[in-house]
């Protein structure tokens, strides 16, 4: 029942209740990974269905999210590495030229949420950091992010140099943002669109499981 | 009569303007968008070579998204617009729009994107400050505009479903637009609103304003306001030819129409595609 409490605390965004909640289930002795798993984790997956059939819109996520975050930062810390079985690596970013990173920062959370491992690269990314991070951490899947008409075009140039340098194929891309669609994704190669943040998170499990 | 004018006044079918706007029309002069963006002649220069280049029916003063939100700053470029957009006026015959901010979006601009959208469930007191400052800045800034007779644009992206409810949307973004489009229509001139993404639920709404024209990404609901739109943004910028005549054909079954892009054209777009656009669209277009 305590696990359903914080739960719904995520849903109704009640970030200081979040804490206390999480702090109470650990002082009583829950395992971390539980609370991580039955509360907040499924508090966000049910923000997500609540986003989808547009019961929640941006603002509500954000709020949720950072209720997330406040249980999150007090139990992540007590999981062992080894208790959790990881999804895989994720890098994901805003490419150069947009500074619009709401979207991304939605679809961070929910994919941590998820399970992945995700290694926030921010907004205004240059192309050579993507590049330089895909040859480093060796992602299973990159996430590009785009707001605007003018910058979109910069995801098939991140796309293009990583074919160049041969990084390509080592792994799925994936891109979002208000103005790209499944076409457009085909058009500059990736892999592809995830329309809003709970269809990246259903696109992430179809590619990598 | 122009052609935009006798299609709100339903006197002609169809009129046509991809959404180009300054950063397209630079690129066609390898000039750069900032050299464009904060001089007046230079972003005349520009929108015009656009118009004579495409032949379309209106020409929209737009740069980018960040003029009124720099007004403050030493980045100021509000006289460079209003310049740009008494040229156009005093050369063109087709009407000229300029493109302003929803006072709901320049406020999410003055606190800060994600901090407003959270103050929007958090801290009404906050956001209706920043949203009556808004408001107060656009007033003028439109008084400014309506001396030269052109006609106004109010976008507003931040209203759209696909950032906030339609709850939200009536409390805080609904009246600040209203009181703009009284003040364009007060001076007769033409009063569109564009809003990208999800508008579905608002649209009642926005039917209501009192707007002539409403440029929504999906026109296939009815409303009493002229529509503008019909072909995807992406659509456009592929060039795929039978996507774009079958979106084409699709939006010319609407009695009357602005058969626009859902959105401003990218910048990087092939010049031949929106030529493309406006050939499928003479072809088809209903006389």
């Amino acid at each position: 029942m305590a696990f359903d409490k914080i739960k719904q605390a995520v849903v109704l965004m009640e970030r200081e209740r979040v804490k206390d909640l999480v702090k109470k289930s650990l002082e009583k002795g829950e395992s971390p990974k539980a609370v991580l798993e039955q509360g907040l984790i499924a508090g966000m997956k049910e923000v997500s269905k609540l986003f989808s059939t547009q019961e929640y819109f941006v603002p509500e996520v954000l709020m949720a999210s950072e209720a997330f975050y406040a249980g999150f930062d007090l139990v992540s810390p007590l999981i062992k590495k080894d208790e959790v079985k990881e999804k895989g690596k994720i890098v994901i970013g805003v490419v150069e030229g947009d500074i619009h990173d709401i979207g991304k920062n939605i679809v961070k959370v929910m994919l941590e949420a998820s399970g992945y491992q995700v290694i926030d690269l921010g907004k205004d990314v240059p192309i050579e950091k993507f590049v330089e991070t895909v040859r480093e951490v060796k992602p299973a899947i990159l996430a590009l992010s785009a707001l605007m008409t003018t910058t979109m075009v910069k995801m098939g140039e991140v796309i293009e140099t990583l074919r160049q340098k041969q990084l390509r194929d080592r792994i799925k891309i994936i891109i979002g943002g208000a103005p790209v669609n499944k076409h457009f994704a085909q058009k500059i190669g990736a892999d592809a669109c995830g329309e809003d943040a709970t269809a990246a998170i259903k696109l992430c499990e179809e590619l990598i499981g | 009569m122009d052609k935009i004018s006798q299609v709100i006044q339903r006197k002609r079918k169809t009129a046509i303007f991809p959404i180009v706007c300054a950063d397209h029309c630079a690129r066609l002069l390898n000039m750069k968008l900032s050299e464009v963006a904060k001089d007046g002649d230079k972003l005349a220069f520009a929108l015009e070579y656009g118009y004579r280049f495409y032949q379309y029916d209106m020409v929209l003063v737009f740069s980018d998204p960040y003029v009124e939100a720099q007004t403050s700053s030493s980045l100021d470029r509000t006289e460079e617009i209003i310049k740009a957009a008494s040229i156009l006026k005093q050369k063109l015959t087709v009407p000229v729009f300029v493109s302003i901010k929803g006072p709901f979006t320049l406020a999410s601009f003055l606190i800060g994107i994600e901090q407003f959208l959270k103050d929007l469930l958090s801290n009404e007191k906050r956001i209706k400050n920043a949203i009556d400052t808004a408001l107060k800045f656009q007033i003028k800034y439109l008084e400014k505009l309506l001396k030269l007779g052109v006609n106004i644009f109010i976008g507003d992206p931040m209203a759209s479903i696909s950032v906030i409810s339609p709850n939200l949307f009536e409390r805080f973004a609904y009246q600040p637009l209203q009181i703009l489009i009284k003040k364009i229509k007060d001076r007769n001139l033409i009063a569109g609103i564009h809003i990208c993404g999800k508008t579905k639920p608002i649209l009642p709404m926005l039917d209501e304003l009192g707007a002539d024209i409403l440029s929504i990404e999906d026109i296939t609901p009815k409303t009493n306001t002229l529509k503008m739109g019909g072909v995807a943004t992406d659509t456009i910028f592929s060039g795929n030819e039978e996507k774009l005549t079958e979106e084409i054909k699709k939006a010319l079954n609407e009695p009357y129409l602005i058969l626009a892009t859902a959105c401003d054209v990218p910048m990087t777009t092939d010049p031949q595609n929106i030529k493309l656009m406006i050939e499928i669209a003479q072809r088809y277009r209903m006389k």
